[in-house]
């Protein structure tokens, strides 16, 4: 069953629905969703989501000198309690290269796992359908600076109708942290740079308060109001430093990134650069097809600031909670929000915390839960039910804790609403796999083979009834 | 065979060099909330090619004739193609790092954003990327000098680990040859393919072309306009040379000078850097304005180990070597912050304030190096000095930098 809630972003109906089926025969899919698929609450809403069991969770993982083969890898790790490999890992893919294996995501049918690499600059697409049990390389880019005109660092990779549009991190001028957003096409040609804006150029924005970084991060969308957003951390020269090393640099902790940018999401022009100090990083939007907002947070300053449309139609930026004791940098990393809108998980790096945020009132979120995952903690996955939460460890190669106080895993837990119960723990470096990064959510039922006794035409039509 | 002209990233269009040395990324004030950014954008990042041939055969206003070794003769074809290998990133083992990644040419041909260099993987460098300006004239190469020419010298960055992290000189050479864009390159300017002498010759011969002078200073001191400095700089120059004595080792000649006596000295700094004990507490910079006192602890978890630095003595293992730097030169001092081996003193007011208490003291201490009672006043006079060592063509050399092919994976 497809959820009325996936789609209500758009403000789709079944007729929808079915367009969007007609759209995927049209192009050659044999494939056709029978059932409706549960994933994690932050994807992209270009494509279908899911309320049911995930069968796998692909780890897009760092490999790490002395750990195995060293190199990154796509880690496959069965995720459905009825599979008899649960909570085991079923498939690695090696890619060669410890390229910083940092962010992924899929193509808009949902065929294609994009997975970027922060240092050397490669997009390596991995075939998801033709066995999710099994992924496999599919094609690497690995001409992005060049297409793009000097941008480094793909980092999130976001489905967009047909493309995918990639948030840089840096340049190939100065390592630093002035970047763009790139286009590709799902086919991974590509399309267009579209630069942040800085005081130079401000290519039409507003400068709504003192800065305009000209850096990036995240990208989200909010369709209904023809709205993107994106988010800033830093270059190459800090996101590739030892940790240590960058605290005890005070020039390099001045080019850290302190804008959140709305954009035109039409034309992909950027309309107003708002002050978010303290390295706003992830973004996640509201579900609700009434909710003109999205949250992020700030690493450095460990704040919560909620991004919204105010009565006048104005984008503002508001900083709206406090994340655990600021002065002990807890740095907030990977944030989840809950399909009814209702709960934001928030992780924190240094403590290895997990934290449940109750933003009902999205203008006063309040904690409600705090539990240690590990010694540290980076992204967090929520199934699209909010039952089942998924978390791994690694934040960035140089960033993360170094020798005993390091632990590196895939961690699974059932969520009733009041407590977290393990199910299955991945230790990644005795599995001699690497540094497990983000997680992205596979199921058999998306790709389940269509009648094949019908045609396109017939199986349109038998939707339209 | 390929192009070299064909490779330009951009041109400026206009004759006047527009203002282009500093940070495209500008923060200066970070420190306060009133901070507000000056970022410049990445598109107009673009140059103009200039004449380097001609820095080398009559470098500008005070600097002397530039030393060119006889079995490397000089050319317009040389320098060209050192110049590409310079920007090309293709040249470390990832394909990520050239060597303009730590020698940024808006940011004085070193790294103003950085304290010490980040190489391959983010591997860490113990030190700061020394200024290329006028690299033609060193006479040891590297802090601690272990190093006598430019073409021995690119090797030692393409193959170290924490920089560009080749494994070996056939990886590099093997490399250049599978690039299309580098047929024929070396066969038409060395008459034989790229080995590695021919890399290193191409290479050095470029930075042999970076060279910088005719500042204000130049033209007061060796041009004899009168005009061209204030009187500041003119009684800061008497007290470089009179009371605080900085000539002693930043040495001018009559009628050239490059500011550095090539030797290597104990100020006490990489002492006082070897046997630092850090305080329980430091305040952290988040965000513009805004600072938060942490405990110094609270990274150790997150932290490589620092690697201690011994300066020339990790070369002749002679105790009395202990902390030895070479002297770097003063000119375009200004623009080639942050300062000492280790990129610790942000400002030259912190540089000149170390050296009038003395530098630290240590067994092995310079005896150059003591206090100097420099008066306020006269410290701001050495500064004037100092500000005015900047060359006349900087903003054309960071042009033609600009201006080059930057080499990524076609």
């Amino acid at each position: 069953m497809i959820s009325k809630e996936t789609f209500t972003q758009f403000g789709k109906t079944l007729k929808g629905v079915m367009l969007g089926s007609a759209v995927a025969l049209s192009i050659g899919i044999t494939a056709l969703p029978q059932q409706a698929q549960a994933d994690e609450t932050c994807m992209s809403p270009y494509m279908a989501k899911i309320v049911g069991q995930e069968d796998y969770i692909y780890v897009w993982t760092l490999g790490a000198v002395g750990v195995g083969d060293e190199q990154d890898k796509l880690v496959t790790v069965a995720a459905n309690p009825k599979d008899k490999n649960y909570g085991k890992v079923i498939n690695s893919i090696s890619v060669g290269g410890r390229n910083e294996a940092h962010h992924s995501g899929f193509t808009d049918d949902r065929k294609y796992l994009w997975a970027g690499g922060l240092d050397t600059n490669k997009i390596f697409i991995f075939d998801v359908h033709t066995n999710p049990s099994k992924p496999t390389l599919h094609k690497t880019i690995e001409n992005f600076v060049a297409d793009s005109g000097g941008v480094v660092g793909p980092h999130t990779t976001y489905a967009m109708p047909g493309t995918m549009m990639i948030s840089g991190l840096s340049n190939n001028k100065d390592h630093g942290g002035r970047t763009a957003l790139v286009e590709y096409t799902n086919a991974g040609d590509f399309v267009a740079t579209h630069w942040m804006p800085t005081d130079e150029n401000l290519n039409g924005a507003k400068k709504s308060g003192q800065f305009a970084d000209g850096y990036g991060y995240d990208v989200r969308v909010l369709p209904r109001r023809n709205m993107m957003v994106t988010s800033s951390f830093t270059g190459w020269n800090n996101y590739m430093m030892d940790f240590g090393k960058l605290v005890g640099d005070a020039e390099a902790m001045k080019r850290m990134g302190n804008t959140v940018v709305i954009w035109d999401l039409h034309t992909k022009q950027p309309k107003k650069v708002l002050d978010v100090p303290g390295a706003p990083l992830e973004i996640r939007c509201a579900w609700g097809a009434d909710k003109n907002y999205c949250f992020t947070t700030t690493a450095l300053t460990s704040r919560i600031w909620l991004i919204y449309e105010d009565d006048k139609g104005e984008w503002q930026a508001k900083d709206v909670a406090a994340i655990g004791d600021a002065s002990k940098i807890p740095l907030p990393v990977d944030i989840s929000i809950s399909s009814d809108d209702n709960t934001l998980w928030v992780n924190t790096f240094m403590d290895g915390k997990t934290r449940s945020f109750d933003i009902s009132n999205p203008h006063a979120p309040k904690q409600v839960f705090e539990q240690q995952i590990g010694k540290q903690v980076n992204m967090v996955s929520s199934s699209w039910d909010g039952k089942r939460l998924y978390y791994t460890s690694s934040l960035l190669a140089n960033w993360d804790k170094k020798g005993e106080n390091q632990d590196q895993y895939l961690r699974a837990f059932d969520w009733d609403g009041k407590k977290l119960t393990s199910t299955f723990d991945i230790d990644f470096v005795k599995a001699g796999l690497g540094f497990p990064h983000q997680m992205r959510f596979g199921s058999n039922a998306l790709y389940a083979k269509a009648p094949t006794s019908k045609s396109a035409d017939a199986i349109i039509a038998s939707l339209s009834k | 065979m390929t192009s070299l002209n064909s490779f330009a990233a951009g041109e400026i269009s206009n004759t006047q060099i527009p203002q282009l040395h500093g940070a495209g990324d500008d923060k200066t004030g970070y420190e306060t909330k009133y901070y507000t950014t000056k970022s410049k954008a990445l598109t107009t990042r673009v140059g103009k090619k200039t004449d380097l041939l001609s820095l080398i055969k009559q470098p500008p206003l005070g600097l002397p004739n530039v030393p060119i070794p006889a079995n490397n003769p000089i050319s317009v074809e040389k320098i060209a193609l050192g110049r590409k290998l310079f920007y090309d990133r293709r040249l470390s083992l990832n394909s990520t790092f050239s060597c303009a990644m730590c020698h940024v040419p808006e940011q004085g041909f070193t790294h103003n954003e950085l304290a010490t260099a980040v190489g391959l993987e983010g591997r860490s460098g113990r030190r700061n990327s020394p200024t290329l300006f006028n690299i033609a004239y060193a006479e040891k190469l590297f802090h601690d000098g272990r190093e006598d020419t430019l073409e021995q010298q690119v090797w030692g960055p393409l193959l170290a680990h924490n920089e560009m992290g080749n494994p070996s000189p056939g990886v590099v050479l093997r490399k250049i040859r599978t690039l299309n864009d580098y047929n024929g390159l070396f066969e038409n300017v060395f008459n034989k393919p790229v080995n590695m002498e021919t890399l290193g010759m191409a290479l050095a011969t470029y930075q042999r072309s970076l060279n910088s002078a005719n500042s204000p200073f130049d033209q007061w001191y060796f041009g004899h306009n009168d005009a061209a400095v204030t009187p500041s700089v003119k009684r800061g120059f008497k007290l470089f040379r009179g009371k605080a004595n900085c000539i002693a080792c930043h040495t001018v000649n009559n009628d050239s000078a490059v500011f550095t006596d090539h030797k290597l000295h104990n100020t006490g700094h990489g002492f006082s850097v070897s046997t630092y004990q850090r305080p329980k507490k430091q305040r952290l910079l988040v965000a513009p304005g805004q600072y938060i006192e942490i405990d110094s602890d609270l990274f150790d978890s997150v932290s490589e180990k620092k690697p201690n630095d011994v300066g020339l003595y990790e070369i002749t293992e002679d105790p009395a070597d202990r902390w030895k730097y070479k002297t770097p030169t003063l000119r375009n001092i200004s623009l080639t912050a942050p300062y000492m081996h280790d990129g610790a003193f942000k400002t030259l007011e912190e540089v000149v304030n170390f050296y009038n208490h003395g530098g630290t003291p240590n067994e092995e201490l310079d005896p150059l190096i003591k206090p100097l009672g420099l008066t306020p006043n006269e410290i701001q006079d050495i500064l004037a000095f100092l500000n005015s060592l900047t060359g006349s063509n900087v903003d054309e050399l960071i042009a033609d930098g600009f201006a080059a092919p930057v080499g990524d994976t076609q």
